[in-house]
């Protein structure tokens, strides 16, 4: 035989040789993750973060409930186009969707009702999502961006809410529909309490040079800074902040602005930078010696060892935590192992994470306790203030609450206008009314 | 042997000027079309349909705008995306105002607003060429992206900036939005682009066709023969933006479901060329070969290793993809510089003459 023909001769045997994998039965799970493009740098903590919990308890537990979890990443480098596709591509077989991008939130939004796949975007999305009347798929725990910019001007207004008379507040925010997301919120505060809101947008294309935006800050001498940031915007603000002198304690951003990695290069400089956070690393938690043992250790991870008691890594644990908890609610309610999308669907509708069951997952205090319910998708768990002392993010508040009187009736017009903006909308009409 | 075109005697003067003039191209041509109607709507998966065939569509629409604006007519225009997404917040508008439109009138009406956009940004087209003339388009680009984003009146308002998509129905079936059936999404932009394509192609190879070739190989001559310079541009400019707008009110409503600003910058308008590029300037085919090379192709990859048994993690099959999608767009500008429209031009001369060496 000729060479070539030998070689796809060789080729063919190969691939027909090649016996499947034995699939055993597992829930599947994908996520569209970013490991790659300029949002990667974020992205990629909270994704193994993610990946870590879940496969140390599939070789811990066996998985949960018995059954174990099959957790695929699919890449969409925060392109909403990729997206979409990626959810097109799991779909079939997918119990949840974890778009990871507040913009392929909204893009997949529209057919949650038609394709029946539940949304989790924990701590991001579409903040009307709590209202579970009319976003029945789509779930957003602990804690939405309205609650986030209600707790930030809580916490800068100390508690007393008509000290903000009179100030000044800036939104340094990405021009994107995650940086936009709080502004209704921010302006109907800003009405209510008399401060002046100054939103400043950052272009995708003008992540790494602020320059024009710092000026714009610098100019108006706002009493504060407020960061709506992703990515390659996060550093970049924070460098820009600290060469144009602006006070880092008046620097306050989102949890996802909040990012050991970009705070870290700029080290003691940076001290006194302050981010909101539903989620505080606890390097001694007993679910952190699990992870060690079952997965560090025995080199089934991709993170870094020595970012493990990073905000964002255990972040990612909390959030596949909550997935797990929804699963295993579900296994209970419906007495089956392999559960589909409704039923995980009723389990993020129906979580209940106490104390108590913090404790018993050996993750006390990385994140406060919360319930959801039908007309609360959310959980609204409050959230602590972090700072960074210049080599890591420590709690410098107790836990604040967003002021539900604000949001709540927002939640209830945005939900109903989206609805009518999207009709035939299906309501779930069996819901109490928010 | 098989392309034989000795003995296609042409007896009547409209037997001669037909579209596609030789048996075989014919044949192909059927079979293209019957791939697509027949084929494809029963063979596809929903992911097929939404990850490949909507998306190649619509590019290769778009492409086929760009392409009579700079193959054709050689004017460089770097604000395709600017102009979708004109026709994509025109269309969205227009059934904001007007609740009962028809959809697909919509869609046609919306490709008159990004004609019209596309004449006054090609207004500098007159004074100015080559590159240059793409630094004006580029200026069109960024100004539009920033008034989709600053003019709230035109994304109704919403908090994120997108358009948002309802559903539409027509004759009592949805036929665009969520609730439609991707099938039905797929045959409305299938024959949106089958129309168009064939208006195109009569278009080019009409008077309006040859003035365009004559104003891209050298318009001074051009003018010197009796072409009005300006009008031939400017005709340019406005069926390529008519062209491009619907392609960007499809690409929304009808591919996608919704898209924010930042879905029409730059990279859209680079993607596009693109395509119009390798898929060959200065043809119609070449589009969609373009399109599949570069938008279905790379999608198609990421299928490739479950083939093999293979699981690679997500960010390395995203640079294996990225350096793959590189490498076939080098080998074919490498083989042929002029496109695979001329490739397949080439493949097509060999075939006629084939089993004969010359």
């Amino acid at each position: 035989m000729r060479p070539i023909t030998k070689l796809i001769a060789a080729a063919a045997v190969t691939a027909m040789a090649a016996v499947p994998a034995l699939a055993e039965d597992s829930i599947y799970v994908p996520n569209l993750s970013y490991r790659t493009g300029p949002f990667a740098a974020t992205g990629i903590p909270l994704m193994d973060g993610q990946r870590d919990y879940i496969t140390m308890l599939n070789e811990r537990d066996g998985g949960v409930g018995g059954i174990k979890i099959d957790l695929e990443e699919c890449e969409t480098g925060y392109s909403t186009k990729k997206g979409v596709e990626c959810y097109e591509r799991t779909k079939e077989k997918a119990t949840v969707t974890q778009p990871w991008s507040t913009g392929i939130t909204l893009g997949v939004l529209p057919k949650t009702n038609t394709d029946k796949i539940p949304i989790l975007a924990p701590g991001y999305g579409f903040s009307p999502m709590a209202n579970g009347k009319v976003f029945q798929w789509a779930f957003n725990p602990p804690a939405s961006y309205w609650d986030g910019a209600s707790m930030i001007m809580q916490y800068i207004a100390g508690g007393k809410m008509e000290s903000l008379k009179g100030k000044k507040i800036a939104l340094l925010h990405l021009d994107h529909p995650y940086g936009k997301e709080p502004i209704p919120l921010f302006e109907a505060m800003a009405a209510k309490y008399g401060f002046e809101f100054l939103p400043v947008p950052v272009g995708l294309k003008e992540m790494q040079s602020q320059s024009a935006q710092w000026l714009q800050i610098r100019r108006a001498r706002p009493d504060n800074v407020i960061m709506w940031g992703w990515g390659a915007m996060n550093s970049a603000a924070i460098k820009e902040a600290i060469a144009s002198g602006y006070p880092m304690d008046q620097f306050i951003g989102v949890w996802w602005s909040g990012h050991d990695g970009d705070l870290k290069s700029e080290g003691a400089a940076a001290k006194g930078y302050k981010s909101i956070s539903w989620s505080v690393p606890v390097p001694d938690a007993p679910v952190m010696a699990d992870v060690k043992k079952y997965v560090l250790d025995k080199g089934l991870s991709k993170a870094d060892p020595e970012n493990v008691n990073w905000v964002f890594y255990q972040r990612g644990m909390v959030i596949s935590m909550i997935l797990m908890e929804a699963i295993g609610e579900a296994q209970k309610k419906f007495g089956v192992k392999n559960v589909n999308a409704e039923q995980v669907r009723w389990g993020l509708e129906n979580l209940d994470v106490t104390e108590a069951r913090l404790k018993e997952l050996g993750m006390s205090g990385m994140v406060p306790p919360f319930k959801t319910s039908c007309a609360n998708h959310t959980g609204h768990s409050g959230a602590w203030m972090l700072e960074w002392d210049g080599a890591k993010f420590v709690k410098v508040s107790d836990l604040l609450q967003a002021d539900a009187s604000l949001i709540a009736p927002l939640e209830k017009t945005n939900g109903d206008a989206y609805a009518k903006a999207h009709a035939p909308w299906p309501v779930n009409e069996n819901c109490k009314a928010m | 042997m098989l392309y034989r075109i000795a003995g296609q005697y042409k007896t009547s003067y409209t037997a001669d000027q037909a579209l596609f003039p030789v048996r075989q191209d014919a044949i192909l041509l059927g079979i293209i079309l019957v791939i697509a109607y027949v084929v494809f709507p029963l063979t596809a998966s929903e992911y097929a349909f939404k990850a490949l065939l909507l998306p190649v569509l619509v590019y290769a629409l778009a492409a086929l705008g760009l392409n009579i604006l700079t193959g054709y007519a050689g004017q460089l225009s770097l604000g395709t995306g600017a102009f979708m997404g004109v026709g994509a917040y025109a269309c969205s508008k227009l059934t904001t105002i007007f609740p009962e439109m028809n959809f697909i009138v919509a869609v046609l009406l919306s490709g008159f607003f990004s004609a019209g956009i596309g004449v006054v940004f090609g207004i500098p087209s007159l004074r100015i060429k080559g590159f240059y003339l793409a630094i004006a388009t580029l200026a069109a680009q960024f100004f539009l992206v920033w008034l989709f984003e600053k003019w709230h009146w035109l994304n109704n308002y919403t908090s994120s900036g997108a358009i948002e998509t309802r559903n539409f129905s027509m004759f009592g079936y949805y036929i665009a939005g969520p609730l439609a059936p991707t099938v039905v999404k797929y045959y409305l932009a299938l024959v949106v682009v089958t129309l168009v394509t064939w208006l195109a192609l009569n278009l080019t190879r009409g008077n309006l066709g040859r003035i365009w070739k004559a104003t891209r190989d050298m318009d001074i001559a051009a003018e010197l023969i009796g072409i009005r310079l300006m009008w031939s541009k400017l005709y340019a400019f406005a069926v390529s933006s008519y062209i491009i707008g619907v392609a960007g009110a499809l690409f929304v409503f009808v591919a996608g479901d919704g898209a924010e600003p930042n879905a029409f910058d730059i990279p859209l308008s680079f993607t596009i060329l693109f395509i119009a590029i390798i898929g060959g300037l200065g043809s119609v085919m070449g589009n969609f070969l373009g399109a599949i090379l570069i938008v279905a192709i790379p999608a198609m990859l990421n299928d490739i290793p479950p083939l093999f048994n293979l699981t690679l993690e997500s960010d390395v099959q995203e640079y294996i993809n990225q350096i793959l999608v590189g490498a076939m767009i080098l080998f074919f500008l490498i083989i042929e510089p002029l496109g695979l429209a001329s490739f397949w031009g080439l493949i097509r001369e060999k075939l006629i003459i084939w089993p004969f060496p010359h």
